[in-house]
């Protein structure tokens, strides 16, 4: 069909929006609550307003662009001046609403909002009712995620996200007319909530009113302490992720620079959460054979990533003997530096402050998990998320595109496997864990190192593998919640086809974690070149599968004695909870509620 | 007659400012707008397409601030200028109506009012500021003349109100663009919880309701309208399994005087919904059903494929747990009289006992006692008792005839087709579009292989030794429709034709049954043999004795019934608590929304994506044309999302100045 915009004649199909239409031909109309990569279009900011005039109606009106259809004959203008003057005001009257207190906010300098502001030529806020919105909640009750209603405009991103991309579905929203929330379901604390703390909200949120918890100042009192030893650790997905924030190409590996930065910061010691995660390979692979052989519970479900265990505890309790009952790699690693590493250092564990930067929201909830406590000692002691640790090296004038690499230089837990680094992408600790269990049971390595089939952005990808003598095995591997609800089901069924299941609750696994940079009106944008990144580390890694790291040949000879024994049973493995929630509203209630609305 | 002094409605202007009160023509639109109620003028009407002034000393501002208070309290709070730009609007003028600020605010109460019409996402937000903006565009000297007194302006009687087509559309009043809205935010036990606030049968009421609200939906403007009864099959069955908890004795919040007993007669929807909002408000109530399961014509009328009979116990179920008791195998009448009830102490009565009796042919040789004869209703009853529920054979033999064309003729032949009956015959007196039967159960019936002879008649009942062998028909004419708009048919001559058959079945409507009253009981009837009562109290001649449903209306449909028993609860509370029936202002804001319907002239004018409405799945024709299994699917989670967001909120506030 062709229709006009700006004068100019354009073609497009039946139903396509004018916002579509307009883009695909270049011209520019502001937007603000609308996100094409979560196929968003909720149409509340109302910011994208353009001029139309139908066929057959020789009316002008003002319309969303993006929840107005192209027609045939259609003429859009985009920018007469009425346009402007009421996308202005739109945006005024956001702001209205809107807590502007911008120096203090997370977002500041990096906010859709203010970027609109700017689209639209605003440059008046006439409106300021503070009644409007500094009551609305601020919920800190979760260790991973801050809520701030008095930034939040309504845009729905995070509801989307939480409903559609993981199917966990814990925002609802509450209240009506200047009262309207985006809040936790049944009015609980977020932190009690059935929340998992993956973070993707954070992601999508154009604004400040979503924001991880900020522990950088804990993080500061460590290493301004001369009383401890701060040891740190950072994951496998922060190194191609990180450079993002100091404006580096999306996908550089600047593990070297994090290493030299962190030297700068005053770390005593810097070490790789991907030693651990080649610990993680011996002993959950070891697992996955002795349940294999003793024909005890499977399919086993990874337990890496804590997005999905608190998924799991709060929904499906009843599969917790599914989980492997290995600890995380962040875990494994407080659990290793706080025994292995004092042991060799001669540091007094007391003294030690394991700090992880971690592309994930969720581990800040799981390091306070009770059973990674030992005598009020936390295994790991404070978690950054990827951003923040861009925040800590701003705020103390770093820059690691000005830094020369350092190699890590510790002889006890600094190496690591290209098996190790592909953790950060989902379906790498499977890759993993097929690597080592192959040569574990056929004495022999894999033929072609990649595993293909379990490498891709399926939700779901699953394959067969031969261990030769001891049969083939089907295992899969998913990411996103909303998949993993679905293998859950399987398997609580008792129809799930597979023996091992890797399951990351963020979309890509770590790389998309809640924790990494946001990209502003975009979701994951630079997805692929993480990807890629750590995939690239893996081809070019000397080494490629865990129980060939030289190291962890030596943990387990000079510690641990042998993956499962008695001192990795009790220092690399945990148990897991029923945490599903029990809320019974009588009618009474409800009807109170809805009363109260009215 | 409502006079009126000046008003904007939809771009029309009517100002008769100039003229003497009896100088000012009669406006028919009017006629019901003199008085709220009794004693109680109408001074002032807005709503979402324009305002009207019928008295001269209406203050505007504190009118339009009254009406501006609800709009803002009303806003979804989702879309940014009607979450804000409202509020902006009633803050500006509440400082005028203080007294406070100039002439000069007006301009920008314009500016915000403009902008919330035109950018607004829903059809709340599009019609808010309709009726102040009429103010500032045509009137805006009275305004001016209103501010520059600067005196603070008391506060006026106003009366707001809020509804929307389906709302208007629905005998029950059910909510219906906010229980959509609560899908769309989550939270499903609150969307039934506002479609239990109106009745009990939520599940039923989203398998076989007839959606009147759908009729009226607006999105048939853009696409199809809403799915609003599969939204509410999608709330109810998604929370059912936790029913019980929800309704105990703590959700009655005051009980009332153990003395006040009730006594409802018929456990169908009428019974059940009146029970239900009876014991809400604490009164003691016993149900009477002269049959052995509850549900009324629900049960026994609609077949378990449509309506699985778990799901309708399930919801009666209620009413126990509520502490009300129901009494099977008492028919009123036989085993007690309303005599009776009075003499054991019941305060009020409720008459809902339907309308079962089936009615003849008027066909030649028809006689009700034939073997292979048998009423609708009674056929149904008896494949959902003997049949389903008691696993009694029933001989059917190879063919069968109904005759009908409304639902209950649709459930028959659909039955007997799954009862195994091998040729099914439906034979209706007009054409297929003026069936009143649900589309979708005409599309049903013949995807599973009935057939249709539409403009066909029955003359005769031929049968042998007393046992029914086959129906003689003749073909019929249409002609031009009449004054209620139905077409008349004239028998075509020389067109008779035979069916053999081994059973006939009319299903061409019921009647009521008058056995349970005698005449010293004071129940006055119809001429149509329907009870009769006074509409605005359901209160038949008998005091103390209400009625509605079936046995009032006659044949009507679930939802029907379900709205007279929750208006019969109202009125019998009012009538045991104030020995009369209080008026009521939001059935009067309702009739004066039904009356300015007509004036409004604008639809859908701006061009709005279409998104098609679920699809539900369906059992293959094939499969369940041979058993009883419920033919239609549930919706998923995803689908019931996505419906939910097609709604256009449709939302209109409407207030009333009156002089109390």
């Amino acid at each position: 069909m062709i229709g006009f915009i700006n004068g100019k004649e354009v073609e497009f199909e039946e139903n396509e929006t004018v916002l579509s239409v307009a883009e695909k031909y270049g011209y520019f109309i502001p937007t603000l609550c609308e996100m094409k990569d979560i196929h968003h279009t909720p149409g509340t900011c109302r910011v994208c307003l353009t001029d139309i005039r139908r066929k057959k109606d020789p009316r002008h009106h003002i319309v969303t662009a993006c929840t107005t259809p192209m027609e045939a004959g259609m003429e859009v203008l985009t920018r007469t001046p009425k346009v402007r003057e009421k996308q202005r005001l739109q945006v005024e009257l956001l702001l209205a609403d809107h807590n502007q207190d911008c120096a203090s906010c997370i977002r500041h300098g990096n906010c859709e909002l203010q970027d609109v502001a700017q689209f639209v030529g605003l440059t008046q806020t006439r409106y300021h009712y503070p009644h409007f919105y500094l009551h609305r909640t601020r919920d800190d009750s979760s260790p991973a995620i801050m809520r701030n209603m008095s930034k939040c405009i309504r845009c729905l991103r995070c509801v989307t996200v939480c409903r559609e991309l993981q199917g966990v579905d814990a925002l609802v929203i509450t209240e009506k007319g200047l009262e309207t929330e985006i809040s936790v379901r049944d009015h609980l604390p977020i932190g009690d909530s059935d929340c998992v703390s993956c973070g993707q909200c954070i992601l999508v949120c154009p604004v400040g009113a979503l924001a991880e918890r900020d522990d950088i100042e804990e993080v500061m009192d460590c290493l301004y302490d001369p009383d401890v030893a701060t040891v740190f650790q950072f994951a496998p997905a922060v190194r191609t992720a990180l450079g993002e924030e100091f404006r580096m190409p999306a996908g550089s590996n600047v593990e070297g620079r994090i290493v030299t930065a962190l030297k700068r910061l005053g770390a005593d010691v810097v070490l790789d959460t991907n030693f651990t995660a080649d610990l993680v390979i011996m002993e959950e692979g070891t697992e996955l054979l002795k349940r294999i052989r003793d024909k005890d519970i499977l399919p086993m479900f990874t337990s890496c990533c804590p997005g999905w265990i608190n998924f799991a505890e709060k929904n499906y309790p009843e599969l917790k003997e599914h989980i492997s009952t290995t600890k995380s790699p962040q875990q494994c690693f407080g659990a290793m530096a706080k025994t292995y590493l004092s042991e060799k250092m001669e540091l007094d564990p007391r003294r030690i402050r394991v700090i992880s930067i971690m592309p994930c929201t969720a581990k800040k909830g799981e390091a306070k998990r009770s059973e990674f406590f030992h005598e009020g000692i936390p295994e790991v002691d404070v978690v950054l998320t990827t951003r923040e640790f861009a925040r800590l090296l701003k705020r103390e004038g770093i820059h690691p595109g000005d830094l020369e690499s350092t190699a890590f230089d510790n002889p006890w837990m600094g190496e690591y496997t290209g098996a190790a680094v592909i953790f950060g992408a989902t379906g790498g600790v499977m890759e993993a864990a097929i690597r080592t269990v192959h040569h574990a049971v056929t004495g022999k390595e894999m033929a072609k190192v990649e595993f293909e089939p379990i490498r891709g952005m399926e939700a779901v990808r699953e394959a067969e593998v031969n261990l030769e003598g001891a049969g083939t095995i089907k295992v899969a591997a998913a990411h996103t919640l909303k998949a993993a609800r679905k293998l859950a089901e399987d398997v609580k069924a008792g129809n799930s086809p597979y023996t091992f299941i890797e399951i990351m609750a963020c979309p890509g696994g770590c790389l998309g974690g809640g924790g990494q940079p946001r990209s502003k009106h975009a979701y994951q944008a630079s997805r692929e070149e993480r990807r890629e990144g750590l995939y690239a580390i893996d081809r070019e890694a000397s080494v490629r599968q865990s129980h060939n790291n030289p190291q962890i040949q030596k943990i387990y000879s000079e510690f641990l004695e042998k993956p499962l024994g008695f001192k990795s049973h009790h220092l690399l493995h945990t148990t897991y909870r029923d945490r599903k929630r029990m809320i019974r509203h009588t009618m009474k209630e409800i009807w109170r509620e809805i009363e109260d609305r009215l | 007659m409502a006079k009126v002094i000046f008003g904007a409605w939809d771009g029309d202007v009517i100002d008769n400012r100039t003229k003497k009160i009896f100088e000012i023509g009669e406006y028919p639109e009017f006629k019901d707008f003199d008085e709220f109620n009794p004693g109680n003028p109408i001074k002032a009407f807005f709503g979402g397409h324009g305002f009207f002034i019928f008295e001269k000393d209406v203050n505007l501002l504190d009118a339009a601030l009254q009406y501006m208070e609800r709009v803002a309290r009303e806003s979804c709070g989702k879309c940014t200028p009607c979450r804000v730009g409202t509020q902006i609007i009633r803050s500006k003028l509440e400082l005028l109506t203080r007294g406070e600020g100039s002439v000069a605010l007006l301009d920008e109460i314009e500016n915000i009012a403009e902008h919330v019409k035109f950018t607004s996402l829903c059809g709340l937000g599009q019609t808010a500021t309709v009726s102040v903006l009429g103010m500032l565009q045509y009137f805006r000297e009275e305004l001016e003349s209103e501010i520059a007194s600067r005196k603070p302006v008391s506060r006026q009687h106003c009366t707001t109100y809020v509804s929307a087509p389906c709302i208007e559309a629905c005998p029950s009043k059910v909510d219906v663009p906010r229980y959509i809205d609560y899908v769309k935010d989550g939270k499903f036990t609150h969307s039934l919880g506002v479609i239990l606030q109106k009745y009990p049968m939520a599940a039923t009421c989203g398998r076989v309701c007839v959606r009147f609200c759908e009729m009226a939906c607006r999105r048939t403007q853009v696409d199809e309208a809403v799915g609003i009864k599969v939204l509410k099959r999608f709330v109810a069955d998604h929370e059912r399994f936790v029913t019980n908890e929800w309704f105990s004795s703590y959700a009655i919040p005051d009980k009332k005087d153990a003395d006040l007993k009730v006594a409802v007669i018929g456990a169908g929807p009428a019974g059940i919904a009146a029970a239900y909002h009876l014991l809400l408000q604490g009164y003691p109530v016993d149900v009477y059903e002269a049959k052995a399961v509850p549900g009324g014509m629900a049960a026994t009328g609609i077949p378990e494929y449509r309506l699985p009979k778990a799901v309708l116990s399930k919801e009666i179920s209620i009413i126990e747990t509520l502490g009300g008791q129901i009494f099977y195998n008492r028919r009123m009448g036989r085993e007690f009289t309303l005599k009776s009830l009075f003499n054991n102490g019941y305060k009020a009565v409720f008459l809902g006992v339907g309308a079962h009796k089936g009615k003849t042919m008027g066909a030649v040789g028809e006689d009700p006692h034939l073997e292979g004869y048998a009423f609708g209703v009674d056929f149904l009853l008896r494949i959902n008792h003997d049949y389903i529920d008691r696993g009694i054979p029933m001989e059917l033999g190879e063919k069968m005839v109904v005759v009908g064309g409304g639902n209950v003729a649709m459930d028959c032949v659909r039955s007997a087709l799954r009862m195994g009956v091998r040729e099914v015959h439906l034979v209706y007196r007009r054409g297929r579009e003026e069936m009143p039967a649900d589309h979708e159960e005409v599309e049903g019936a013949e995807k599973e292989g009935v057939i249709f002879h539409f403009l066909t008649h029955p003359t005769r009942v031929i049968s042998e030794n007393g046992k029914v062998r086959g129906l003689e028909l003749i073909r019929m004419d249409l002609g031009e429709p009449d004054e209620s708009g139905r077409r008349s048919v004239t028998p075509k001559e020389d067109s008779e034709f035979t069916i053999e058959a081994d059973h006939v079945i009319p299903a061409i409507g019921q009647q009521v049954e008058h056995g349970f009253v005698v005449p010293e009981d004071n129940v006055g009837f119809s001429g149509w043999g329907t009870i009769q009562v006074k509409t605005e109290s359901l209160s038949t001649s008998r005091k103390g004795v209400f009625a509605g449903g079936d046995c009032v209306t006659g044949p009507a449909t679930l939802v029907q019934a379900m709205a007279q028993g929750a208006e019969a609860a109202r009125c019998i509370n009012d009538y045991l608590t104030c020995g009369r029936v209080r008026f009521n202002p939001e059935a009067r804001m309702s009739r004066l929304v039904d009356d300015v319907q007509p004036m409004i002239r604008t639809g859908v004018s701006i061009p709005i994506k279409h998104e098609y409405r679920v699809k539900i799945r369906e059992l293959d024709p094939d499969v369940r044309k041979k058993m009883f299994e419920e033919v239609e699917k549930p919706i998923s989670m995803e689908e019931a999302y996505r419906e939910a967001n097609r709604c256009m909120r449709c939302y209109r506030v409407y207030s009333v100045i009156t002089e109390q």
